[in-house]
């Protein structure tokens, strides 16, 4: 199985402000992924300015392969100066990797990114450099599959302070939380969630400064092909359903005609639940030799409901999902497992759907907005309209 | 043995096929019926212009909204499994 680079975010702002002084900033370029996490002097819109110019400048620049003092050299001649402090500063984290984990990290005053190998937290070898007189720490990258690389502002390790802490947490705290914490199975979205959370708690829910975590991963492929709704001529069911079947990937079958389709293919029966974890979604369903089946439009409003809060860098609730209703359990498996994901959609127009907010045009606009939000996790997406 | 399948495609759904699903799962609770009525679920039945949810008692065909639920556990399915 070929390994693919995962990468998630999330980031609080200070209490009151509507701006946050941290910057993400990630693009893709070739083989490799260029990621960026820079904190603007300050807070607010003068923070978010020498952020976003930081981490805009050097993303594109590294992912360019342009050499790191150029690039250092371009922000110190850009940056405006702060009439209050007379200087120019944000700080940064780069991380410059390929799908294989090979690349190299650069750290200019971010706390020291936390190196998970093997299932435990530790330190980075890091080697000092000096650019335009600045300290930036070098790393080079040889990460393994399972690892990752969990990178935060000082937010972070100043979580609490003065109120659940005198001196907030330390970074050997945060380690040790995430040692506890982290679940191998965990994408580098929900690791960035689940230790963002902690500050948030940390902070009684009114973050003192811009706190945010950028967690990478290196992991296993896993592929995913998905089919949605009966194909338009019912002639070639079979065509299109040894097609969907064909291959690898996990299977999952969406929607009450589509099920029985495939059913009727395999030679096995559907078999429907009554049970309802969750009152908006209704139950899921059972064919042998397919690994999950679902009611169809419903569930998927559901799972694009989902989709949104997992993307959203400011939500806190879970990224995760453990429920057993139909949405969850797709969440669970395309946002948090797969990384390559196919879907076979079927425009077979349902008569009896006619009229009812579960029609055919529904379905393709949630297909759409749902391939869309996937591509924006970091999936590959593939569509097929049959 | 009353073999009762309750509908739970998409458009059942929308018409309160949970609903009904839970009015039958309590009245065999509180009637004791557990062993005399096997409720089952199905996807699309293909039958989603009736004015209800699709239910098939022993393979008979019915249209039931949530409302008359009871009632009809009460006449039909109790009655068979009395």
């Amino acid at each position: 199985m070929p390994l693919r680079l995962e990468s998630g975010y999330t980031s609080l702002n200070k209490k009151n402000e509507e701006l946050c002084g941290d910057k993400v900033e990630i693009r893709r370029n070739g083989a490799y992924t260029t990621l960026v996490l820079a904190d603007g002097l300050g807070s607010g819109v003068k923070a978010n300015i020498l952020s976003t110019l930081t981490s805009k400048i050097l993303c594109t620049m590294v992912s360019e392969n342009i050499s790191i003092y150029d690039c250092v050299e371009t922000i110190l001649q850009s940056l405006p100066v702060c009439k209050v402090r007379g200087v120019a500063y944000s700080t940064f984290t780069v991380i410059h990797i390929s799908e294989e984990g090979k690349g190299y990290l650069l750290e200019f005053d971010n706390p020291a990114a936390i190196y998970r190998r093997n299932g435990v937290c530790g330190d980075f070898d890091r080697e000092e450099m000096l650019v335009c007189g600045k300290k930036v720490y070098k790393t080079e990258l040889s990460l393994a599959e399972g690892d990752m690389i969990v990178t935060m502002s000082d937010g972070v390790i100043h979580a609490g302070i003065g109120m659940t802490m005198n001196f907030g947490w330390q970074r050997k705290d945060v380690v040790e939380y995430l040692n506890r914490a982290i679940k191998p199975e965990m994408s580098a979205r929900c690791v960035a969630w689940l230790l963002a959370a902690a500050c948030n708690d940390l902070y009684l829910d009114s973050p003192g400064d811009d706190t945010t975590v950028l967690a990478v991963k290196v992991r296993k492929a896993l592929k995913v092909d998905l089919m949605i709704g009966p194909p338009v001529d019912r002639s070639q069911d079979d065509f299109y359903i040894s097609r969907f079947l064909s291959g690898e990937g996990k299977k999952v079958v969406c929607g009450g005609t589509s099920s029985q389709i495939v059913a009727r293919h395999l030679g096995k029966t559907v078999r429907a639940s009554i049970d309802f974890p969750d009152k908006d979604v209704p139950p899921i369903g059972y064919i042998d030799g397919i690994d999950l089946t679902t009611e169809g439009v419903l569930t998927m409003r559901k799972l694009l409901e989902y989709s949104e809060k997992y993307l959203s860098v400011s939500d806190l609730s879970p990224k995760y999902y453990t429920k057993k209703d139909g949405a969850s359990l797709l969440a669970e498996l395309l946002f948090e497992e797969a990384s390559d994901i196919t879907f076979y959609v079927g425009q077979s127009m349902n008569k009896a759907h006619e009229g009812l907010p579960i029609d055919i045009t529904m379905k393709l606009k949630l297909v759409e907005t749902l391939s869309k939000n996937l591509l924006k996790m970091g999936k590959n997406v593939e569509v097929f309209y049959d | 043995m009353v073999k009762v399948t309750v509908c739970i495609g998409s458009s059942c759904h929308i018409k309160g096929a949970r609903e009904v699903v839970e009015t039958f799962q309590e009245r065999i609770a509180k009637n004791d019926l557990s062993r005399k009525v096997e409720l089952g679920g199905t996807f699309c039945v293909g039958r989603c212009n009736e004015d209800g949810v699709s239910v098939t008692v022993d393979g008979e065909y019915y249209a039931v909204k949530p409302e008359n639920a009871a009632a009809f556990f009460d006449d039909i399915i109790a009655g068979l499994a009395g």
